[in-house]
């Protein structure tokens, strides 16, 4: 058993890159049932359409020699462009969701959105969008990486720091983990800012008892609506940190994503600000330490290697389970605060 | 419970029906009028989608794929009408996704939980009867020696339905009722029954892999009735399916038990002050939800011709979709919503791509809840 290995990688999944896409995916969810109450169980589908957003919009302007309407643009307008579409898109997205379902129930509310997340899948993965989303081979990472990568400030190779080894700018890369966790940051500075102002005040007090703020004259369907669309947005992006160190495919973005997300954001703390970013640490890492020991010390006859993930995967439903029964505040949540309530 | 067969829902879940039908029908008119031409593309198209095992657009696929081989075949001797042949394919699904559906609505009526892990319940079902009746060695999870059970598929798949009612019995005595006594809120149960779901289907992964596993060997010798062609293990699964579903009506409507069932559904503690006692009866559903949906997987297997340890997964929301269509809470509601949902996904296929026919039945759910959030047979009250 290599137990200096299993240390660097688990300090590797402390900062990877994935692990800050999913906390930025769990912040955007934070706002969603952090904040409002709301049991948005569909966000994987707000962070394949940011995905797709971004890759199409880069794979057609690249296809076209790097020029739109004729004008050429640089790396740097491209990606701006490639963001802008992902929220765009998921803010669409956002609006057409809310429309009919936030006067809905909350379980309501949670069906609709799962199927409205799975229905984009299925339109992803379809034959018949080929062109657009690449069906269920999806987008490859070569279509849409160069703007991006083009830009980084870092060398071109492998650069060691401490005991960690990435490249410097290609796909999971340091560049990469600088920018994703720049992201991150914002993010949370953002929800920090916004959780204490008026308006975050107001969506406490839909979380907490909607009738009640109703009846303060608060337009309830509009300030939903509101968070909805933040925080999709936000889960948007987290698609496309997430698709930089992959590739963009439908599979990967089915139900079990978002109940990752769901894990990690209870785990953390939901309403919290370091919730999110901890969870995902906690999450992730927890993951691959606990994979890195049963392949280590269960024999391979009784636990081979492809029952691994599984065998995690159970684990971290039966931690869900457990976190909503026992601890449905999380690690750093404040139990008064957070009663997840019926609406 | 009045409503249950309540006339005017019971008129107007027949309208919708015979409206949806009408309409279908006239669009294959037109579609057959109109469209002649281009028939031949669909059917390659049809072809070259159809031949993806496991995915999970392709839930039906492998059956149709065999259609759609056999309709090439038999083009110069008899016509096969596609809108009816998908009405019949329709039907017999919907007829499968009901059983899982009651217990869910079930379930549903009386503690009000939305258990997303029924999906898993079905799956559990052809799982536990591929391993009870497999030729091939089998292991269980964890422990490192393989053998082969093999016992006959009837009363293997008896066995893996008793089985399955056990593990209702089990969940609901040290999971759900506990719940209930600490006084956790039904959202919280509904997030304890995700993690429930990505617990267990991990589980059968690693029990039975990811490949797609067969519960018989023996390969479904197809009959042509008039302009329809059905099979043998097809027609089967429509008997037992429709004895099951007859059995529980019967069981809701006739019996002491029953009757008490339907009242806990629509109001507990009145339930309880008249001597109801509730708990039992939430067991008792317990046990008849998983062991249905346990009906529903095995023969969902051996209709679709193999299983595996997603298949119950990929049909949850279709389940949610019926049930929420028939009237949350609503057993019969459940009933109809499903034949519809199979109907309409079945139909759907021969203007929309067959990868789409899942799309077109969540379409549905999201159309419903916009316009009618009762459902056909619910009654109308505040949901929001």
């Amino acid at each position: 058993m290599d137990w200096a290995g299993l240390l660097t990688d688990a300090g590797r999944e402390i900062f990877a890159p994935t692990t800050a896409a999913f906390a930025l995916a769990a912040i955007g969810l934070n706002f969603h049932f952090g904040l409002t109450g709301l049991l948005n169980m569909g966000h994987a589908g707000f962070m394949l359409l940011g995905m797709y957003g971004y890759a199409i919009t880069i794979r057609e302007i690249e296809a076209n020699g790097g020029e739109l309407f004729g004008v050429h643009m640089a790396a740097g307008a491209e990606i701006l462009l490639g963001v802008l579409v992902a929220l765009v898109v998921s803010v669409l997205f956002g609006l057409l969701l809310g429309w009919p379902t936030l006067k809905l129930r909350g379980d309501y509310l949670a069906i609709v959105t799962i199927a409205a997340a799975e229905m984009v899948r299925f339109l992803g993965r379809s034959q018949s969008l080929v062109g657009l989303t690449g069906a269920s081979t999806g987008i490859r990472g070569s279509d849409f990486k160069r703007p991006f990568e083009s830009v980084s400030p870092f060398p071109d190779r492998l650069v060691t720091v401490g005991p960690f080894t990435l490249h410097g700018s290609q796909s999971t890369s340091w560049w990469l983990v600088v920018v994703a966790w720049t992201v991150v940051a914002l993010a949370s500075l953002l929800f920090w800012r916004l959780s204490r102002s008026p308006w975050g005040r107001v969506l406490k007090g839909i979380r907490e008892d909607e009738d009640a703020v109703r009846s303060l004259g608060k337009n309830v369907y509009g300030y939903k609506m509101q968070a909805l669309v933040i925080g999709g947005a936000i889960g948007a992006l987290g698609g496309v940190l997430w698709s930089f160190g992959n590739s963009v495919a439908p599979d990967s973005m089915g139900r079990p994503t978002t109940f990752w997300i769901w894990t990690l954001l209870l785990l953390g703390g939901a309403a919290t600000v370091f919730g999110p970013i901890l969870g995902s640490v906690i999450f992730w890492t927890a993951l691959l330490v606990v994979k890195g020991l049963a392949g280590g010390l269960i024999p391979e006859t009784w636990l081979s290697s492809t029952e691994l993930e599984p065998f995690a995967l159970v684990l971290v439903g039966a931690t869900l389970m457990a976190l909503v029964i026992f601890r449905p505040q999380g690690v750093l949540g404040d139990r008064r605060e957070l009663a997840i309530n019926e609406r | 419970m009045r409503t249950a067969l309540d006339t005017r829902a019971l008129v107007r879940a027949g309208v919708i029906l015979v409206v949806t039908a009408l309409a279908f029908t006239l669009l294959a008119a037109f579609q057959s009028s109109g469209g002649r031409g281009e028939a031949p593309t669909v059917a390659v198209a049809e072809a070259s989608t159809g031949f993806v095992p496991l995915t999970d657009a392709g839930l039906v696929t492998v059956a149709e794929a065999t259609d759609t081989t056999t309709d090439d075949a038999t083009t110069t001797t008899a016509t096969t009408n596609r809108f009816l042949q998908n009405l019949v394919n329709g039907i017999a699904f919907g007829l499968l996704l009901a059983l899982a559906s009651v217990g869910l609505s079930l379930i549903y009526g009386t503690t009000g939980l939305s258990n997303f892990a029924h999906g898993e319940q079905v799956s559990l079902g052809a799982v536990l009867t591929y391993f009870l009746v497999s030729q091939a060695p089998v292991s269980l999870p964890l422990i490192p020696t393989q053998f082969t059970i093999g016992l006959p598929l009837l009363v293997g798949a008896v066995l893996a339905i008793a089985l399955s009612a056990g593990t209702g019995w089990l969940q609901d005595k040290f999971l759900w009722s506990k719940l209930r006594k600490r006084r956790i809120g039904t959202t919280q149960q509904m997030i304890v029954s995700i993690g429930l779901s990505l617990a267990l289907v991990n589980l059968l992964q690693w029990w039975i892999g990811g490949q797609k596993v067969r519960l018989s060997i023996s390969i479904d010798t197809r009959h042509q009735y008039g302009p329809i062609q059905i099979g043998n293990q097809t027609l089967m699964s429509m008997g037992v399916a429709i004895a099951c579903l007859l059995a529980v009506s019967a069981f809701l409507l006739y019996t002491r038990l029953g009757r008490a069932t339907r009242a806990v559904s629509d109001n507990p503690s009145l339930a309880a002050a008249s001597g109801i006692k509730v708990d039992g009866i939430i067991r008792l559903v317990w046990i008849l939800a998983t062991g249905l949906a346990a009906v529903g997987g095995i023969l969902l297997a051996l209709y679709e011709q193999g299983t595996s340890f997603d298949s119950g997964a990929r049909l949850l929301l279709l389940m949610f979709a019926a049930v929420t269509l028939g009237g949350l809470g609503q057993p019969f509601g459940a009933l109809v919503g499903s034949i519809v949902i199979g109907i309409v996904s079945e139909v759907s296929t021969m203007w929309l791509p067959p990868d789409l026919k899942f799309a077109t039945a969540l379409g549905i759910l999201i159309l419903v809840l916009l316009f009618r959030p009762q459902g056909i047979l619910g009654r109308p009250e505040r949901v929001g």
